[in-house]
């Protein structure tokens, strides 16, 4: 397109600077709350009364901020699982599924000690030990074999992820429902709360898990950036072909990265089911938390893949969505405006990706010709 | 009996329906892993539309334009800006995830028209379907537009230089695919089962996108396999029909995803791929530059 003396043209920016790359993530989460506004219109309220709602409840409330904080270490577990393999170039969508995974294995353990019978049992250090370990242990065991499915024989791991996550809602189901294993005694369609023996100890009023996710972001960083294991993977994620030729083993690589993701969405499940307090146990809508760690999509990607990066992410689309349900509550707003602002999220995110990969160039157009440049001499 | 044959085949017409339009837009080069979503939208187009309109025909049509449109967003992303084809197809299902539970919320709950048409007993998607299946399989393998599909997704290099319109010809297929997405995610939510729900799917855009692996990209195995995956999702909704009392009807949900994973894992063995040969499109998923 010409303007006056220049020229406008939007052309392909094969490795666009890290300033432009934090640009379009800030432009991506600031386009999605733009459009997200117009969820929160209604004829009371505008927007702005929705945000500050919406924020006010999230990060002013001290109910509210307990909820974004436990939310918020949910959401960097998920993160992680999913960046892990991402950076290996592999798409770990079966968050869900791993999540569901380390949640029963972690209620497994008070199960096998006798605890749901009792109401309250005797839990040593062992036993607390023991829940957040065999969720992690679950996780990995389900990410293992989406890994091996994927190194051994090219599966489609999205689909594989995709249909462990409807196998494991399913056998949640079958946990929690109609005279299940983990069925609370009181309630249909829950598992047993969790034994005071078993709650974790909650220093500065989060618990261990949380510690563990902010130590893991900054381990994960490190190892990406400085660690011969995180060049090998970020070598295969990038060029497979080249990273074969440079003797890196792509069955090595595909296993762990999908052990690693899995195990940290097993926590994750370990940590919200089991240590956040206000829920000690597998409620009737637990999809609705396993849906929740889509937002770790999300955070990766507009994280650009940093681990330390996604950390503010995982805050800020923690507060969006408890604040946004209790915004819904408040205002009488239709039920799924934190579904509805993870779906923009993704759209805005594929919107920045292109901003990464284009730019609009102003160039000075060439001064016409004033007469025919003269012929060389000879020529016909 | 009668009644478990004909839901049987309804569910493998939406598996159809969704897989055969992804089927001809892999033969093209292009993947859409977001193949859910745009059921999901499509489904709930047809749902509110035919719902405040009180029309079956209205309905189908938004499902049918809902699906049209986002396969072409799906294809400006892949086709013409050269994007990730995977990111482009999972930010669509996260998109319509989102969305469709914020719209179709308040809409949760039956559909409340008369039940949909039948024709002998079945649904019309079903025959529908199996005239598909044939067109598709006619185009594909006895027409030049056939031809061109097939080169654009095997070398889209040599199509052009052959004087194919390869960017014209992928925006063709991946429009027809979501047509065809929106158009399952409608016959789901206007004749299989009229009734809304959050995420009412559940999975089967995903088993439909397995279902295209499996059927070697060829439509008649592609109609077995619907009618095969059809047959076993709706004996998992009625596990009493074969064997009463074995086993919670939990755990009876799970096999159809379980068996999607054992076929795609025997499907990709050395001994699959050397006996049977797997015709996957050579440039599927690959972006082009002309």
């Amino acid at each position: 397109m010409r303007i006056g003396a220049y020229r406008l043209s939007v052309e392909r920016a094969e490795a666009p600077s890290p300033a432009r790359v934090a640009l379009g993530a800030l432009l991506a989460v600031a386009l999605a709350l733009l459009l997200a506004s117009v969820l929160f219109w209604t004829p009371e309220s505008g927007p702005w009364t929705a945000y500050r709602i919406a924020f006010g409840y999230a990060f002013a409330n001290p109910s509210g901020l307990g909820a974004t904080v436990h939310r918020a270490v949910y959401l960097l577990l998920c993160t992680l699982a999913f960046l892990i393999p991402l950076r290996g170039g592999l798409w770990n969508i079966g968050l869900p599924g791993q999540v569901y995974a380390g949640a029963l294995a972690a209620f497994a353990v008070p199960f096998w000690a006798g605890a749901r019978e009792l109401g309250s049992g005797t839990a040593g250090g062992v036993a607390l030990l023991s829940m957040p370990l065999a969720a992690a242990l679950a996780g990995a065991a389900l990410g293992a074999l989406v890994g091996l499915l994927r190194a051994k024989l090219a599966v489609n791991e999205i689909l594989v992820t995709m249909m462990l996550n409807s196998v494991m809602f399913w056998l949640v189901s079958d946990f929690i429902k109609e005279g299940g294993a983990f069925m609370s005694a009181t309630a249909e369609g829950e598992s047993f709360t969790l034994p005071e023996a078993f709650r974790p100890p909650l220093p500065l009023g989060l618990p261990p898990s949380a510690f563990l996710g902010l130590a893991a972001a900054v381990v994960v960083d490190f190892v990406f950036s400085r660690a011969a294991a995180g060049y090998r993977v970020r070598t295969f994620g990038l060029n497979p072909q080249a990273a074969r030729y440079a003797g890196i083993d792509p069955v090595r690589v595909s296993l762990w990265v999908f052990v690693l993701g899995g195990a940290f969405s097993g926590l994750a499940g370990y940590h919200y089911f089991a240590a956040v307090p206000g829920l000690y146990k597998i409620p009737t809508n637990y999809g609705y938390y396993g849906d929740l760690s889509f937002y770790g999509i999300i955070c990766a990607l507009i994280a650009r893949g940093s681990a330390v990066g996604a950390v503010p992410m995982a805050l800020l689309f923690a507060g969006l969505s408890v604040g946004g349900r209790f915004a819904q509550g408040a205002l009488r707003l239709p039920f799924g405006v934190d579904y509805a602002i993870l779906g923009l999220l993704m759209t805005t995110f594929v919107f920045s990706h292109l901003v990464d990969r284009y730019r609009v160039v102003w160039r000075p157009t060439a001064p016409a010709p004033t007469s025919a440049p003269p012929r060389p001499e000879g020529a016909r | 009996m009668n009644e478990l044959l004909a839901r049987s085949l309804e569910a493998s017409t939406v598996f159809l329906l969704a897989a055969l339009g992804e089927l001809v837009n892999q033969r093209s080069g292009i993947l859409n892993v977001g193949l859910e979503g745009l059921m999901l939208f499509g489904g709930t187009a047809a749902f509110l539309v035919a719902q405040s309109t009180g029309s079956y025909p209205a309905g189908l049509a938004a499902g049918i334009a809902v699906g049209g449109l986002l396969g072409w967003v799906h294809g400006l992303f892949s086709i013409r800006l050269r994007g990730d084809q995977v990111v482009s197809g999972m930010g669509l299902w996260i998109l319509s995830f989102g969305l469709t539970t914020y719209l179709g919320s308040p809409h949760t709950g039956p559909l409340g028209l008369p039940r949909f048409p039948a024709l002998l007993g079945l649904s019309p998607f079903v025959y529908f379907g199996i005239l598909l299946v044939v067109a598709v399989w006619f185009v594909l393998s006895r027409t030049s537009l056939g031809l061109a599909i097939r080169s654009v997704g095997e070398s889209p290099a040599a199509a052009a230089a052959s004087g194919v319109n390869v960017a014209g010809i992928r925006y063709l297929c991946v429009v027809f695919g979501g047509t065809l997405a929106g158009l399952a995610g409608a016959a789901y939510t206007l004749s299989y089962n009229p009734v809304w729900n959050y995420n009412f799917l559940m999975g089967w855009g995903f088993v439909s996108l397995a279902l295209v692996f499996f059927s070697m990209w060829n439509p008649w195995v592609l109609l077995g396999g619907s009618v095969l995956f059809g047959a076993m999702w709706q004996l998992s909704l009625s596990p009493e029909y074969v064997l009463p009392g074995v086993l919670s009807r939990y755990v009876w949900r799970t096999v159809p995803f379980g068996v999607t994973i054992a076929i795609l894992t025997v499907i990709s063995t050395p001994w699959f791929r050397t006996r049977w040969g797997l015709a996957k499109p050579q440039a599927l998923g690959v972006p082009y530059a002309d």
